[in-house]
């Protein structure tokens, strides 16, 4: 017989099924952190919330948000690029250079933009690939090689004025939001199926899980990993040069360690530096967090040469997360494994 | 009969649940070489790493005499101290060091200011070497050795220690014929110098040439003794080793074989660890419609690595590969999937399953690329079938969407089973399918392999438990000394011809 009583309880238990269900996602982590984040900054500063500045934060998060997207498919095959922030610059600055000095039209300019990010991909991803040098030591040495080209085509000289066709691109607003959100939300969406949809998503998550289960298993792993490093090269010259048409000309210090944010972005948005899990939900959600963090210093009038600390901590204690998530997972794996390892000890001897 | 330098005194070794050692008496003379004998998992490595004090004293009961005083070893370190030298299978030298770093290893000598005295390193690693008879430079990098020299170097490493009781696991694993016999001439030299040596190896016809007693462990017991002056017979030593009977576990084979679908000619595999050497020499074979080829031989023989050569997850030196008569060329995993080769690997963890993934992912891992729709993956469809291949082999889990990694043993295994069965495959190698698995999803795994040869897939299956391979094989290829020794059909092997097959006698 339905009592009143019962009601409450109804709800309690629907809450409970929401509140498991909530912490079962992925994305869990990123979003706590966020609303937490969001909150505190608001109590120190009101103007933190403030529409002028979300419309600020949401802008700055759609650079990061960009590269995210293509650092989270790298993090996952179990890589990592540390040469992005001179492919950013190098993409800015090529572009700046086609649609000036050669006197290209914009898309052509744009276009040549994402092919040099293609090609800085397919350099990564080849090396990688085919001499099997750490992802690590090949982007940091490209890092510096492609700065170095940034230094060696402008001199040092920001190029400017950039035409007006272009400087156009990046200030435009659709419903009021700055279009660059609205392109790295709809960008983080196709990655987001990309990686939960399709072969080649499953590929990298596989790959990044256990490269030689995946290999005997019949994936094609150097493809994979080519692809993985030349989306990310794309990617961030696209966001390249997208600040350079907001700054009005192509600086050639612009990226100087973006790969930080970036990796902090995508780790405190639950992409495991060890490669096989997270989702790009949570990286997105990771850059706002990331653009949010530097804004909320800079809204508390935080001295900028505090902020390089802060990310420092801010990296360290997200990976320090991802490793506690990883042991959790593990931990039920190792008791399982010592329960093999002592029933083959007795069986095999060895 | 004079007093035993070593003894070892109703030694019991449990490990949560299981008896490794039940209880073991043994004793080791003084200018005695001693082999030490059994099949798997019969405890010879168990006694062995409690001798060498990598289990410590307290983690076994019984004791462990040395010289008539109790051990009380807590580490490697401890059993070293007292004169016990190890010598294991795998070579640990420290590559890029030369040959006088790794003998003197933790021990060098000091100079009056404290710095390495290294005229005394070089000086001391040529006396050891000296008492081997060998003729290394000592400051040559071990890299650039081969492996049986490299083998010798660990040997004077561990006699610069001075020890009284040398051991031995496995020591001509990597050498070949001619080098395994200067071992044992070194090793007979060093009897005559005073130092006792426990031999353990598979290889019967070593044995009997070498060891004045050999010792036989099954199950964890010592079964008997044989001494060298009694006369050694191989199948009473084999038998020993062997002693028990098929039991009930493994269905009736009732094989209905066709025409011939693989046939492997000339394989040459490079050795995994020793560098410049092939593991298989030049191996042939055929694998038949429905039948279940089993691949015997010792640790160490080749048969992964043959199987994963032929599967092209090895690079192959040389040789070639005929499916339904036809010469096919498969270089990678990609390939042999798409010729309809499956390969369940020899360990999970390492490559058969992603711990990341759940049991659908990993069951789907190999077929997908046949889910796919338009852009994306099927969704509906990979549940579909997943949930088909979970149900047909009782997978023990609450759903599919389970991580992997909270899977029993057997049941991770039925996951990566079902990833092959599930992509269109004529051939399946099974690398060790039943190791570590409990006994009830083991009897499970051979109804299966029963059932797919009845569909006319074909099986090949390599095991260290040879009544598993005497049970479920229609034919064994014996491999050895990088070839195939012989081939045995169902009804004409066991274990004692397969054994002798295997350990050349």
């Amino acid at each position: 017989m339905p009592s009143t009583s019962q009601k409450p309880q109804a709800q309690r238990n629907l809450f409970r099924i929401f509140f498991d269900w909530f912490l079962r996602r992925p994305e869990s982590g990123i979003i706590l952190i966020l609303v937490v984040f969001v909150a505190i900054a608001t109590i120190v500063n009101p103007t933190f919330l403030s529409l002028s500045n979300v419309v600020n934060i949401l802008r700055a998060s759609g650079f990061t948000m960009i590269s995210v997207v293509g650092m989270s498919m790298v993090l996952i095959t179990g890589g990592l690029d540390l040469s992005i922030g001179s492919t950013f610059a190098l993409g800015a600055v090529l572009c700046g250079l086609a649609v000036t000095d050669w006197g290209m039209p914009v898309p052509v300019g744009i276009l040549i933009g994402l092919l040099l990010g293609a090609a800085c991909g397919t350099v990564n991803g080849f090396l990688i690939v085919k001499t099997g040098i750490p992802p690590m030591i090949v982007t940091l040495g490209m890092q510096y090689a492609l700065r170095g080209t940034v230094s060696v085509l402008t001199k040092g000289v920001p190029i400017y004025p950039l035409p007006d066709s272009f400087t156009d691109l990046e200030p435009t607003k659709i419903f009021g939001l700055p279009i660059i959100i609205l392109i790295a939300i709809l960008i983080a969406i196709i990655g987001h199926v990309s990686l939960s949809r399709t072969y080649f998503g499953r590929s990298v998550y596989a790959l990044g899980g256990n490269q030689e289960a995946a290999r005997i298993s019949g994936i094609n792993i150097q493809r994979t990993k080519m692809l993985v490093y030349i989306l990310m090269g794309v990617l961030v010259a696209f966001a390249g040069m997208m600040t350079a048409s907001r700054l009005g000309s192509a600086e050639p210090s612009t990226g100087t360690g973006l790969e930080m944010k970036v990796i902090c972005g995508a780790i405190i948005g639950g992409i495991s530096i060890s490669g096989g899990m997270g989702t790009m939900f949570g990286a997105a959600l990771g850059a706002v967090f990331m653009e949010a963090l530097t804004n909320s210093l800079t809204v508390m009038r935080i001295d900028v040469y505090w902020q390089n600390v802060v990310f420092g901590v801010v990296m360290i204690l997200s990976v320090l997360l991802d490793q506690y998530k990883r042991s959790l997972i593990q931990r039920q794996s190792i008791k399982n494994t010592e329960l093999k390892k002592t029933a083959t000890e007795t069986t095999s001897g060895q | 009969m004079s007093s035993a330098i070593l003894t070892v005194k109703n030694i019991i070794k449990r490990f949560s649940g299981t008896v490794a050692l039940k209880g073991v008496d043994m004793e080791l003379y003084p200018n005695e070489i001693l082999a030490l004998v059994g099949e798997n998992g019969a405890g010879k490595s168990t006694l062995m790493k409690i001798l060498s004090g990598i289990y410590p004293y307290g983690s076994y009961e019984g004791e462990l005499l040395l010289g008539g005083k109790v051990c009380k070893f807590q580490s490697p370190a401890d059993s070293e101290d007292a004169g016990i030298a190890m010598i294991y299978q795998e070579l640990n030298l420290e590559l890029d060091l030369s040959v006088g770093e790794n003998i003197l290893l933790g021990r060098y000598p000091r100079s009056a200011l404290g710095f390495i005295d290294w005229k005394k390193v070089h000086r001391e690693a040529r006396t050891a070497l000296d008492m081997l008879g060998v003729d290394i430079d000592t400051k040559v990098t071990v890299r650039n050795l081969n492996p049986s020299m490299q083998q010798l170097v660990s040997i004077a490493r561990a006699l610069y220690r001075n020890p009284s009781i040398l051991i031995l696991d496995e020591p001509t694993s990597v050498l070949t014929e001619k080098e395994a016999n200067s071992l044992m001439d070194i090793l007979r030299g060093l009897k005559d110098k005073g130092i006792s040596c426990i031999y353990i190896s598979h290889k019967l016809d070593e044995i009997f040439a070498l060891c004045d007693r050999t010792v036989v462990f099954r199950d964890g017991e010592k079964i008997s003794e044989y001494t060298k002056s009694a006369g050694y017979g191989s199948s009473k030593v084999i038998e020993d080793m062997i002693g028990r009977h098929l039991d009930a576990m493994y269905p009736v084979r009732k094989a209905n074989i066709g025409e011939e679908v693989l046939r492997v000619e000339h394989f040459r595999v490079a050795h995994p660890f020793a560098y410049g050497k092939s593991i298989i020499e030049d191996a042939s074979f055929s694998l038949h419609k429905g039948e279940i080829l089993g691949l015997s031989g010792l640790v160490g023989a080749g048969r992964s690595e043959l199987v994963s050569a032929i599967f092209g997850a090895l690079p192959k030196q040389a040789g070639k590969l005929y499916l339904e008569g036809k010469e096919v060329n498969i270089n990678s995993p990609i390939e042999a999937i798409q010729h309809g080769l499956g390969f369940l690997s020899e360990d999970r963890k390492k490559n058969g399953f992603i711990w990341t993934m759940s049991i659908r992912e990993n069951m789907t891992l190999v077929c997908l690329r046949d889910l796919v729709k338009g852009l994306f993956v099927d969704k509906r469809k990979e549940v579909q079938l997943a949930q088909e291949y979970f149900e047909k082999l009782s997978v023990k889990a609450p759903s599919l969407d389970t991580q992997i990694t909270n899977l029993s043993g057997g049941n991770q295994q039925k996951v990566i089973l079902a990833k092959w069965l599930m992509s269109d495959i004529k051939i399946l190698m099974l690398d060790e399918p039943t190791r570590g698995i409990d006994v009830g999803t083991k009897s499970e795994i051979y109804k299966l392999m029963q059932e797919l040869t009845d569909l006319g897939i074909s099986i090949i299956l390599i095991s260290s438990e040879m009544p598993e391979l005497l049970a479920m094989c229609d034919r064994l290829v014996v491999l050895g000394k990088g070839t195939v020794q012989c081939e045995m059909l169902h009804g004409e092997a066991n274990e004692v011809n397969l054994m002798r097959a295997a350990s050349g006698t």
